[in-house]
């Protein structure tokens, strides 16, 4: 078995009274896109600086490909890029010239850190902000040069802090495709975010968590299998009371011509209450499926809602 | 044996480097000019009315001080400015994150800062050499003892940049101690012209060491004897260095 890419054992960390994270078991495989999703404090910011080395870790194990990310530092964090969630402002040099600082922190030569910067600017659509300074850019512009600062030394672990926090929806997909292609050419991924929806669309495998610990994990498709209760609403005529039997397999509430189900599989029970229904004269006028999402599975954890 | 990231430390002394000098009419040119409307004050008017002191000049007597002053206050400022401004604008992250240790991190700042108070010590002494025509007693020994002391005091600001959480903080810690310092070091005087109580209390003012330092090998006159001058400028560098490496290694007030 191939060593995990991140491994995280009961990790406990602190701030005064404040139990961050109160005993965070995860494990992410090599190439696996995982998304941390949690309410904010819930504890996805402190995981992963305890990973990179922002934060002291207090108590449990943290380790990178097998390595220990206190003792073994070195390694561990040049197998990392991160893109903050909070973006840094620097008054002095163009975007180009920090990307070259960024590589060289990471031990990448001159010329090849120049080659590395080139084809990133390229990829990112950066190549009109070379020479501008940061504080110059745009929100957008300065969510891609974070995205590029976390590539710039071709790390195999991209960790991403809400990396699509307050950009536009047109940039937001855009940022997505490019996860999407470092995924697909075996990069590890690491997301926290609360957006729903970027975890279900790109994660394989979303972990949630909330009040320091990791309440759940599992692929988004599983994860609302097993907990989200989806919802098939029936709009009918012709209904008689005496149906209710018919269909007392289901749970279900019916009021003025408006039936609706809580069904695990939509899919597959949908056939069965339409065949129930058009064999006992009721007439179906429309159907809406309501599938569970994520959100769903973290009120049926914490009885709170993510965002 | 002690692996060390020599590409990274290198970049970041060269960003520390260019840092300063991108600002230059910030941290290189003021510092030069108001050297200059000393020399030119105090040349012009005030130097008539003064007697030599220690069979100098007025205006070449202060000159190394001058000096002095304006290498350690560039050296503290550079790493402390920094090292705040790193800490407020969010890009200490970076250079966390990244695999450098403790050590290269300040190693990297500390050369930063020791350059621009080299760089400034250094322009005041040739604009003295120009304009009142500064003797250097030995070019050699003035260089070292500029490096030294940039040195010294470039490790002093990043203890006080990386402890500070404001600019306001880090301002009240220059202001109110190593501004009077070098003021009271004996720039303007010797310390022979002070009341006994007075001699000292200068005594225990560790710039007073670093003044007469550059005083004797500049002008080869002192109030002290050089090579005590050497040995404080020597303790402070340990000393300030060390707490520096440790204080990094600690992440206090820079990791949570």
């Amino acid at each position: 078995m191939k060593t995990p890419a991140v491994e995280i054992r009961g990790l406990k960390k602190s701030f005064g009274k404040v139990q961050a994270l109160d005993g965070v078991d995860l494990t992410i495989k090599q190439g696996e896109f995982l998304g941390l999703l949690g309410p904010n404090g819930a504890g996805k910011t402190t995981t992963i600086n305890i990973l990179t080395g922002l934060v002291i870790r207090q108590e449990g194990i943290t380790e990178i490909f097998g390595k220990d990310t206190v003792k073994d530092y070195r390694f561990t964090r040049s197998k990392v890029g991160i893109a903050a969630q909070e973006l840094s402002i620097d008054w002095f040099f163009p975007v180009e010239r920090l990307l070259l600082f960024h590589a060289g922190y990471y031990g990448l030569p001159i010329k090849q850190a120049k080659n590395r910067v080139d084809k990133i600017i390229k990829k990112l659509g950066l190549e009109e902000k070379r020479g501008t300074r940061l504080r110059q850019l745009s929100g957008g512009m300065k969510r891609r040069y974070q995205l590029a600062k976390a590539l710039v030394h071709d790390p195999d672990i991209i960790i991403l802090d809400e990396p699509t926090a307050g950009v536009d929806v047109e940039l937001r997909h855009e940022l997505w495709d490019y996860l999407r292609k470092l995924h697909s050419n075996g990069k590890t991924i690491l997301l926290t975010t609360h957006y729903i929806e970027e975890a279900e669309l790109l994660c394989e495998r979303v972990a949630i968590i909330n009040k320091g610990k990791i309440i759940k994990d599992g692929s988004p498709i599983e994860l609302t299998k097993q907990l989200g209760q989806s919802g098939l609403t029936i709009h009918v005529t012709g209904w008689d009371d005496k149906m209710k039997n018919l269909l007392d397999n289901f749970t279900f509430t019916y009021d003025e011509g408006r039936l609706h189900f809580s069904v695990l599989d939509p899919e597959k029970d949908m056939a069965t209450i339409i065949k129930i229904l058009t064999k006992n004269d009721c007439h179906i006028q429309n159907i809406n499926v309501d599938k569970a999402s994520l959100e769903d599975v973290f009120l049926d954890l914490t009885g709170e809602r993510i965002s | 044996m002690v692996k060390v990231n020599w590409v990274g430390l290198w970049t970041l002394i060269r960003r520390e480097v260019g840092r300063f000098f991108s600002v230059y009419r910030q941290t290189v040119l003021p510092g030069l000019i108001s050297s200059g409307l000393y020399i030119v004050v105090f040349g012009f008017t005030l130097e008539r009315r003064i007697d030599e002191i220690n069979g100098v000049p007025y205006t070449l007597f202060i000159l190394p001080g001058l000096l002095m002053m304006n290498t350690l206050t560039n050296a503290t400022a550079n790493t402390s400015s920094s090292m705040l401004q790193m800490k407020l604008l969010q890009q200490l992250p970076d250079i966390l994150t990244a695999p450098l240790s403790a050590m290269e991190i300040s190693i990297a700042y500390i050369i930063g800062g020791t350059v621009r108070g080299t760089v400034n010590g250094v322009l005041v002494m040739i604009l003295g050499i120009v304009l009142i025509d500064m003797p250097v007693h030995s070019p050699i020994s003035t260089v070292c003892f500029i490096v030294m002391v940039s040195w010294a005091f470039a490790s002093m600001g990043l203890v006080l940049g990386q402890l500070s959480d404001s600019w306001d903080q880090l301002a009240m810690m220059q202001n109110f101690f190593l501004t009077p310092l070098s003021f009271l070091g004996g720039v303007f005087y010797s310390i022979n012209m002070l009341p006994g109580w007075a001699q000292t209390i200068s005594l225990f003012n560790p710039i007073y060491y670093m003044i007469n330092g550059i005083r004797f090998t500049t002008l080869g006159i002192a109030d002290t004897s050089p090579l005590t001058s050497v040995i404080m400028a020597l303790i402070m560098t340990i000393l300030f260095t060390t707490l520096a490496i440790g204080l990094m290694h600690s992440g206090k007030k820079i990791k949570q």
